[in-house]
């Protein structure tokens, strides 16, 4: 799986591209932590959005997620703390404010509390 | 000193109200006090619901008065984490939303929900059990840990006063999951899996938090 961290991601590889290896059935969220890429997360059961991560190529399994939308997957969007990749998979991590975007515009949790 | 700010050094004006010092010193440390303020009510959002949410689930703990009691426990402890730091929102700056649905939708955890579907007429309790309702505890318990510890990162050496408060409230909810440990352990798999703890003193001391109480009800 490769990393795509933006210049802007608080995290010591922004502006990097980071190869990481999920083993089967894991998650990207913890899989990335455990190769020292301390993504951002709260709930980690795939509510809060602060993970999201925007899928470029590959195919990602999120029914573990607690709230997670169509819309959502439309969108190219993923919460990565219940993702499970499905294939070799290319992400941009660091995209809670476009899921808190996308989330508003469809008019769905958390709408536009935090906008 | 100067003479025009006689009590005051930094930025802000002798006099003004339009900025909080408090604030500022977060800034200074690299800290953005409204991000901070947006996750504390996402947070405390999440120990209100949960408040809720346990009452429904503790009710329907009937017949076993030992898995209701430490239900309760959790139930008020976390009202008493969402009454700790409400007041903290306000000196960051912000406020309690207005609608409680809007509240509710940005919980930063899960609806701590009946496991069972609710339909006309109320849940289908044929297939409710106590194991289902811990699992839900438990898992609520552990959003809430690492909720609060994400919170306490952000914090420690910049905000003393934010920091002081999650670490008080992370310490209950490691206390919570605990507990939920022992009790599932037992009831799922016949399991002993001590939580290393015994009853509170009264019902939802919440001995940490309420160490910092603002008033009463906190």
């Amino acid at each position: 799986m490769e990393l795509v961290v933006p210049e802007d991601c608080e995290i010591p590889q922004a502006g990097e591209t980071v190869d990481v290896e999920v083993p089967e059935g894991e998650y990207v969220l913890w899989a990335a932590r455990e190769a020292g890429v301390w993504l951002p997360a709260d709930c980690q059961q795939g509510w809060c959005c602060r993970c999201a991560g925007e899928l470029l190529s590959g195919e990602l399994d999120q029914t573990d997620a607690r709230r997670y939308f169509e819309t959502d997957r439309d969108a190219a969007l993923h919460l990565l703390c219940t993702a499970v990749p499905q294939s070799d998979c290319r992400i941009r991590v660091c995209q809670y404010e476009e899921m808190l975007d996308e989330r508003a515009k469809q008019e769905l949790p958390p709408g536009n509390s935090k906008r | 000193m100067s003479d025009e700010k006689p009590h005051a050094a930094g930025n802000v004006d002798a006099g003004d109200t339009s900025e909080r010092v408090g604030m500022a010193v977060l800034r200074e440390r690299g800290l953005e006090p409204e991000e901070l303020r947006e996750k504390l009510l996402d947070a405390i959002g999440a120990e209100f619901t949960t408040y809720y949410y346990y009452t429904n689930l503790r009710m329907h703990l009937a017949g076993h008065e030992d898995y209701k009691e430490i239900t309760e426990d959790a139930r008020l402890e976390d009202r008493a984490h969402f009454e700790l730091v409400a007041p903290r929102v306000y000196e960051l700056g912000g406020a309690l939303p207005n609608d409680i649905r809007e509240f509710a939708d940005r919980a930063s955890c899960p609806d701590a929900d009946m496991p069972v579907a609710y339909e006309t007429g109320g849940f289908d309790l044929e297939n409710l059990t106590a194991e289902s309702i811990l699992e839900v505890l438990l898992e609520a318990e552990r959003c809430a840990i690492r909720t609060w510890s994400e919170i306490c990162d952000m914090t420690h050496g910049v905000d003393p006063r934010t920091y002081d408060m999650a670490q008080r409230i992370l310490q209950e909810e490691i206390e919570h999951e605990a507990w939920f440990v022992e009790l599932l352990s037992m009831e799922r798999d016949g399991e002993v899996n001590p939580a290393g703890h015994f009853v509170r003193g009264e019902p939802g001391d919440a001995p940490y938090s309420t160490n910092n109480r603002f008033n009463d009800s906190a």
